[in-house]
């Protein structure tokens, strides 16, 4: 291939266009655990939320066909296993990296059992309509940003909304504030009269809720079928996004696209060249995922109590 | 600060406090009371309860049993948020700050004014001239963390009276600061009680009790001694009354016996620290037989990489360290060990030891090497029959089986100074190394481990004492180095000890000049 080549097929609108495509559920799933990590809870359980998500949402779908339906059910299904992670980990003051882990497995499996249980054993899978892309009329018709920006799902356009929205809720709102606090200092937090659990249950609720939308994007936009594996890592990436973005949502915002950008790519790879493997070209997000992050991951700081459980009287 | 000023009136009362831990009771019917106006010290040794006390009137704690009195009326605090209600306010010891967050942010937080947007601008008004009415001025704009312990200090005073606050609790406010700062704030809660604020001053510094305070209420061992006008008691008296028996005064090692042999060299040693900034640069000190040499510091100054570069935890960039006249800057921990020196350091139970494994293996650690008999194992039975000893001499409340981490903060400073001494006894060149040896220590527990450090000098050992408590270093040193942001800016010889002078050396007087 030449040079212009490479630079055509780089810059290719249509690969710009997957690559927000794809990155959509990243953006949905790295801002939901960034509210709960900001708040203190760490969730690793992100993949097996997401696993539950697609599966509740693909059901529905194809037992209701409404769109709304189907990303309600989901959303409430990750809401109850953030309480479930929540009670565990503000409550009972768990080890929060092993509740989360026994929520990914629970997940996954909980997932997987769901669409034995619904659909069964068939040869043909079954399929159900994915979102339709919406044109934004004027813009659409844009040069290059007008394919790539314009032309999407609605969910796309609500993730892209939702970085800005909670940037100015981080920082310009007392929410916000209290919300840094609590992951920081939740005890400096209730010295000055602020409910540290509660706090911390709503911020774990909203990343359940994130993290729902983010797991029923994948059936319902991408693939309109199910099955296991369907989330393939996306979850574990999305923790990965939070601490690319130290932990700010236009940082992650910027971490999720270029994942996306390079799961495209293997995408567009696959199609143009012959040789290389596809299962190296499979690779490329996760390889990008580990050299990213050993530089990256040097010098993040996470929100200090990340991960601790808070006891007002624990003598510490 | 609100109601006129009467001294006499009563404005609170604690009444029978009892709280326990688990199977520690460690309030037992505390009480005592607080008129509008005055500042009264609350004063006891480490665990007597002085904080715990106060926790339970801000209401981060829950009392077992016992009444609150606000002016006369019954009060029921069980959360943080009552206590704010009842205009109460705490400077915890361990500022309760989060160092992401700007000082404004600091002080607002909780209160903001509004429940959705922050107006940072009009609260930055409000808090400035708040600040500027109290003397407390700092950068409002400066993330907490940037700014010193002073600041923080003033980030949490701020905090408690931008709320309005009756009542002002101040957790040991002056251990973090310089003599001249202290002396600041105590002048300027005095002006503030002057107004009608009541300060509950948590202290175990007697001298600022008696110089400061209205009246002091003595505890002990979580129950209240008695309360005492400041200006009708004396230092023994309340001695006395936090202790319950006498306890000599470690004299100060004047005499020493003159020795040019040198332990310890330090020269020219430069340690790199974060960011690309020396920690410490070009430090050049020796230490002689039988001396201890004290270094003085606003925590964070470099104390900890200086000492930690001479026990061989930390990589020194440049410059030699020398033991007993040998090259040591780049020997492994261990032979520094086998030479005789050792090392206390600040983190008791962080560097210091292993909590979950016994008194006796504790004690055995760090000597292992040296009390070798040959082979590969040791023997568990060894390892508890040598620590019999050392249990009975320093009067260690625990078995050799019990694990360290159930032993109080002061039988776990004596297992790591019974270590130590060990270590330092079996080199050639004993040099014990001691990082605030003394923190968090009750009276007598202090008393015993200062002993400890002379007896060392007394045998013709050296001592590098690295102290944030000026009088220990003033009572205990024959020379004392000042270090600032990294540097030995002084090098004082016992008869130019004065506390003010060093405080400004501290806070980077000579580099100024």
């Amino acid at each position: 291939m030449s040079a212009s080549a490479v630079v055509t097929l780089l810059l290719d609108p249509e690969l710009w266009r997957l690559m927000l495509t794809m990155a959509a559920p990243l953006v949905l799933a790295g801002l939901g655990e960034l509210v709960m990590e900001r708040s203190g809870v760490l969730n690793v359980g992100v993949e097996g939320m997401m696993a539950v998500a697609a599966a509740v949402a693909f059901l529905t779908m194809l037992k209701t066909g409404t769109l709304l339906g189907a990303a309600a059910a989901a959303m409430a299904a990750t809401l109850g296993l953030a309480v479930v992670l929540g009670y565990f980990a503000i409550t009972l003051r768990s080890a929060q990296l092993t509740v989360g882990l026994c929520l990914f497995v629970f997940g996954t499996g909980l997932a997987s059992l769901l669409y034995r249980l619904v659909i069964g054993v068939t040869t043909a899978t079954p399929t159900v309509q994915t979102l339709p892309r919406l044109a934004v009329p004027g813009l659409a018709e844009v040069p290059f940003l007008g394919t790539v920006v314009f032309t999407q799902n609605a969910l796309v356009y609500l993730a892209l909304a939702l970085v800005p929205v909670l940037a100015f809720l981080l920082v310009e709102t007392s929410l916000g504030l209290r919300l840094r606090a609590a992951g920081e200092n939740p005890r400096a937090l209730d010295t000055v009269g602020v409910n540290v659990r509660a706090l911390r249950y709503g911020a774990v609720a909203v990343g359940g809720l994130l993290i729902g939308l983010a797991g029923a994007y994948l059936p319902l936009a991408v693939t309109g079928a199910y099955s296991d594996g369907i989330v393939g890592g996306r979850g574990w990436i999305a923790l990965m996004v939070v601490i690319f973005g130290r932990w700010q949502p236009g940082w992650a915002l910027v971490g999720a696209i270029l994942f996306a950008y390079t799961e495209a790519l293997q995408f567009k790879l696959a199609l143009v060249t012959k040789a290389v493997p596809p299962q190296v070209l499979l690779m490329l997000p996760y390889v990008v995922a580990i050299v990213v992050l050993v530089r990256l991951y040097q010098g993040a700081e996470p929100p200090r109590a990340l991960g601790l459980p808070y006891e007002r009287e624990s003598r510490l | 600060m609100s109601g006129p000023p009467t001294r006499s009136t009563e404005r609170l009362r604690l009444e029978a406090i009892s709280k326990r831990f688990g199977a520690t009771i460690a309030l037992a019917e505390a009480g005592f009371e607080v008129r509008a106006g005055e500042i009264h010290a609350l004063l006891g040794e480490n665990g007597a309860g002085k904080t715990t006390l106060m926790n339970v009137l801000s209401g981060l704690y829950h009392a077992d049993a016992g009444r609150i009195w606000l002016d006369g009326r019954p009060a029921e605090i069980a959360e943080p948020r009552d206590a704010i209600r009842h205009r109460i306010g705490m400077v915890h010891q361990h500022f309760e700050l989060i160092p992401p967050l700007t000082a404004l942010e600091n002080v607002i937080i909780g209160q903001e004014g509004s429940t959705l947007l922050l107006r940072r601008e009009r609260q930055a008004r409000g808090v400035a001239a708040l600040a500027a009415r109290f003397g407390f001025e700092v950068d409002l704009r400066a993330p907490v963390a940037a700014l010193g312990l002073a600041d923080q200090q003033k980030v949490e005073i701020l905090k408690a009276i931008f709320r309005g606050v009756d009542i002002l609790i101040l957790d040991e406010p002056t251990t973090v600061l310089t003599p001249q700062e202290a002396d600041a704030l105590l002048r300027t809660l005095r002006t503030m009680a002057s107004e009608g604020l009541s300060v509950v001053f948590i202290s175990h510094k007697i001298h600022e009790v008696l110089g400061h305070c209205d009246r002091a209420t003595v505890m002990r061992a979580g129950r209240s001694v008695g309360t005492v006008d400041a200006s009708a008691t004396t230092e023994q008296a309340l001695v006395e009354m936090m202790i319950g028996e006498r306890v000599a005064r470690t004299a100060a090692p004047a005499e020493r016996e003159v020795d040019d042999t040198v332990l310890l060299r330090v020269d020219d040693v430069t340690v790199a620290g974060r960011g690309g900034l020396p920690a410490v640069s070009h430090a050049r000190f020796s230490i002689g037989r039988g001396e201890v040499v004290g270094l003085a510091g606003v925590d964070g100054n470099g104390q900890r990489e200086l000492v930690e570069a001479i026990v061989g935890l930390r990589r020194v960039t440049g410059g030699r360290v020398e033991l007993g006249g040998r090259n040591v800057t780049t020997t492994a921990v261990g032979d520094r060990l086998a030479q005789g020196l050792a090392y206390i350091p600040e983190d008791r139970l962080g560097d210091g030891a292993l909590p979950s494994m016994s008194v006796a293996e504790n004690l055995f650690l760090g000597v292992h090497r040296l009390a070798r008999g040959g082979g590969l194992t040791y023997r568990p039975a060894a390892i508890r029959a040598g620590a019999a000893a050392p249990v009975r001499d320093y009067a260690i409340r625990g078995t050799a089986t019990t694990p360290l981490g159930m032993l109080s903060g002061g039988n776990i400073q004596k297992v790591l100074i019974a270590r130590a001494l060990a270590v330092a006894g079996h080199g050639d060149t004993p040099l014990v190394v001691a990082h605030n040896p003394t923190r968090g220590l009750d009276v007598r527990t202090t008393e015993f481990v200062r002993r400890c450090l002379v007896d060392v000098s007394r045998r013709r050992g050296g001592v590098f004492l690295v102290s944030s408590d000026l009088d220990e270093l003033m009572q205990l040193a024959h020379r004392i180095l000042v270090l600032f942001r990294g540097a030995i800016v002084a090098d004082l010889p016992s008869t130019a000890f004065d506390a003010y002078e060093i405080g400004r050396l501290m806070t980077g007087a000579a580099a100024r000049a």
